[in-house]
């Protein structure tokens, strides 16, 4: 009943957006080359950055939250992928910067990843984000060898 | 002779005449070829003696990586193919050289699908009726296409994703009725199938899984379940606390069949939700379950569930092969189902009546099932739920004992039924699940071992009237693929590694193999081609669960890189995705 309880008690109203809708940027305020790459880096003129970073006690409530908010259903028992991408290799499609991991979680992204804004507040997503960017990143990726 | 020359040739017009079964007009339009879902064809042109000559003729990349599993359809020379997510729909012409496309229909399937799919974006198949090609799209839609100009003719939304539902059945249609169902036993869906009028596309019923009987369209003096425990009002609601059936699961991935002279529809449902068992103490009907239904107007006629509270998400969506057998002296009209539990079941498919169930794999979460109930003696340390802690070691794993994916044949020849089986046995660790709309209702850690034996699959045959294996062959991974049986008495089935393979159906000798690239996990069919040849086609594409279990197979993608699974690790040394169509011919 414990997790059970935790993911209800977080359904709650979002206090504020992460970003500020300003009006759009004069033309020629980000590069082109960012726009189409911008990889790790965060956009121009935004700074969302995970207030909780670091913290283990935000680490641990992440990590329950990973499975009560069926995040692991999804993404595997310890984020290893399953039916969706594997979040513990070090590797995005949409971005590993803390914005972007934002974004992927508060907004959903297009192939089936849930939006989870209506159900988590911004505390409890960055806290996800701090379990998940708090993993170990395997050694060697890029080959797979058979002997 | 340059390699494509070679191939060319071999599908010019050669004129060898097949040497066909009365009744076998050599084409495929139905996923399991006939009504009864035997997979069975009549054509004789390839026979244990001449199918070591059998050579590939043609094929053609879908374009498309996720789990090509189901089969294509070959009506008046032409070669229907439903590709995985997105569903594209591909018409090749058989009467011409090379199979040219007549046309292709690529509909618009929301991309949001793949990612509320439990276990790959993959697609079951289509149906032929009418002059149309009607199958499933991943985000709940079914369509029909002109067979013969691709045109869509409709478009009708019969599954809802913010439900957790999606669709990858292939549809059957029975007179002017086209049955479907949603998947989505791991979102806590509400299972149900759908009727749908072929010439509208309107739904005529929609009959429940799970509730009260107004909803299940359980009608007295119509439903009449064979055991006495199952009588009753409202069976579907009472073996569940509270209102828990709502979310209960009971999805239909899998095949359908249907008796003409009884005029009844069999389907298997899905597992329950969640898969912790201690949030829904009870039967959970009909989950786990056969139905039959009266497809006018989806009246429940009997039901018999195979795994009562089913602790270990052992989904009946398996084919119900419809068949004649003499058990125990008399003829009996029987329904054979292979389930995911283990045990394979010949049921009285007019009554419901259970009269043989013997385990077809390792088997320990049930030590039998009674004869006179029709219930399994269930081995109490096997049972999991969030209270129990880690269950180590229950066999079958939940791939089941053989995949409902995988579906079985049947040759009236041999009498004998014939199935790729997997040999995995699974540790089991329940958590509380909570239901949030769209995720996954699940609360369980499901680590997989290799099964007893030192094999991880085989491929058997077996008799349903005494319940017994008549020989099998052994595979070093889990076999995922349907089979094919034909008058030649050969057998068809392809391996995860990639090898498409024949064996005498009378003795299980191998005969003859060819790799096609990527793991098999479709259902191989049968035709006679336009030059009168037999011809055999199955596609390459390996995916459904082994895109999750073993994600190193999966190269498309830098940014989603895991490690191998621990019970298989080198499959991906062996094989990786990749969709194809094969034709073979000797
Ligand atoms: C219904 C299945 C599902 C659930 C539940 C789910 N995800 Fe996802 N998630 C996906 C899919 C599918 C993708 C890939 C989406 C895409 O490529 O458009 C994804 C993508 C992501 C990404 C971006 C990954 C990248 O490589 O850029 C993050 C981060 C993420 N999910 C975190 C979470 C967290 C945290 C939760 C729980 C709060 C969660 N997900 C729940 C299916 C799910």
């Amino acid at each position: 009943m414990g997790l059970r309880t935790l993911g209800l008690l977080l359904v709650g109203s979002v206090s504020c957006q992460p970003r500020e809708e300003g009006p759009p940027p004069a033309r020629g305020a980000i590069s082109y080359d960012q726009h189409i790459a911008a990889g790790e880096r965060t956009p121009t003129g935004d700074t969302l950055a995970n207030p909780s970073s670091g913290s283990a006690e935000a680490k641990a409530m992440g990590e329950k939250l990973f499975a009560a908010m069926n995040c692991e259903g999804c993404h595997g028992t310890g984020a290893t992928g399953f039916a969706a991408p594997s979040l513990v290799d070090g590797r995005w499609r949409y971005g590993g910067a803390d914005a972007a991991l934002f974004h992927s979680v508060f907004y959903g992204r297009p192939r089936g990843m849930p939006a989870y804004g209506g159900l988590m507040d911004q505390d409890a997503i960055w806290q996800v984000i701090t379990y998940l960017t708090s993993q170990p990143i395997p050694a060697v990726v890029p080959t797979q060898a058979w002997r | 002779m340059t390699q494509l020359s070679r191939l060319l040739r071999a599908t010019t017009l050669i004129g060898w005449a097949a040497v066909a079964d009365a009744q076998d007009d050599g084409q495929w339009t139905r996923p399991g070829k006939d009504l009864a879902a035997t997979r069975y064809s009549g054509l004789t042109g390839i026979t244990a003696a001449n199918v070591a000559r059998l050579r590939p003729v043609w094929t053609f990349s879908t374009g498309v990586l996720g789990g090509h599993e189901g089969q294509p359809l070959v009506v008046n020379h032409t070669m229907y193919v439903v590709t995985p997510y997105p569903n594209v729909l591909y018409a090749f012409d058989l009467a011409k050289e090379d199979y040219p496309l007549k046309w292709k229909y690529r509909p618009a399937v929301d991309p949001a699908s793949t990612g509320i799919a439990c276990c790959d974006a993959v697609n079951r198949g289509a149906v032929y009726a009418d002059g149309k090609i009607v199958y499933n799209l991943l985000d709940g839609h079914t369509v029909a296409v002109d067979a013969t100009s691709g045109k869509e003719l409709g478009k009708v939304r019969v599954a809802d994703l913010k439900r957790g539902e999606t669709i990858t059945m292939a549809p059957l249609v029975i007179g002017n009725r086209v049955i479907v169902g949603p998947s989505g036993g791991e979102f806590g869906i509400h299972g149900r199938v759908d009727a749908l009028d072929l010439a509208t596309g309107r739904i005529v019923w929609t009959g429940r899984n799970t509730g009260p009987d107004s909803s299940m369209l359980a009608r007295t003096g119509t439903f009449k379940p064979f055991y006495a425990r199952n009588a009753g009002p409202d069976q579907g609601q009472r073996s569940w606390p509270g209102d828990t059936w709502k979310r209960g699961g009971a999805p239909v991935w899998g095949w359908l069949s249907y008796d003409a002279t009884l005029d009844l529809l069999y389907y298997g449902t899905g597992n329950p939700g969640p898969y912790n068992a201690d949030q829904r103490v009870g039967d959970n009907k009909w989950t786990s379950s056969v139905l039959a239904r009266r497809p006018r107007d989806g009246a429940l006629v009997w039901a018999y569930q195979f795994t009562p509270h089913d602790n270990w998400d052992y989904d009946a969506n398996a084919e119900n092969i419809l068949v004649d057998l003499a058990v125990g002296g008399a003829m009996r009209r029987v329904l054979v189902h292979f389930d995911k539990n283990g045990f394979a079941y010949t049921l009285d498919r007019a009554t419901g009546e259970m009269l043989v169930a013997e385990p077809y794999v390792t088997v320990n979460w049930a030590r039998r099932v009674d004869r006179a109930t029709g219930r399994p003696v269930v081995d109490s340390t096997k049972l999991t739920g969030a209270s129990r802690g880690r269950i180590e070691r229950i066999c079958p794993s939940l791939e089941g004992g053989k995949s409902p994916a995988s579906p079985a044949a049947y040759s009236p020849k041999t009498r004998l039924f014939y199935l790729s089986t997997v040999n995995l046995c699974m540790n089991w660790q329940s958590t509380e699940a909570a239901y949030i709309p769209g995720t996954p209702y699940v609360g369980a850690t499901i680590p997989y071992t290799p099964g007893p034996g030192g094999y991880l699959g085989a491929f058997i045959a077996w008799d349903a009237a005494t319940g017994r294996k008549a020989w099998e062959i052994r595979e070093k991974f889990p076999l995922w693929s349907g089979s094919l049986a034909t008058a030649g008495d050969v057998v068809f089935y392809g391996t995860l590694d990639g090898w498409f393979k024949a064996a005498d159906a009378r003795t299980g000798k191998p005969l003859w193999k060819f790799k096609v690239g990527s793991g098999v996990v479709g259902a191989p069919i049968t035709y006679t081609g336009a030059d009168g040849r037999q011809y055999v086609a199955v596609y390459a594409g390996i995916g459904g669960d082994w895109a999750l279990l073993s994600g190193d197979l999966v190269s498309n993608d830098p940014t989603d890189v895991r490690p191998p699974a621990d019970f298989a690790p080198d499959l991906a040394r062996y094989t990786s995705q990749g969709g194809m169509v094969w034709v073979f011919a000797r």
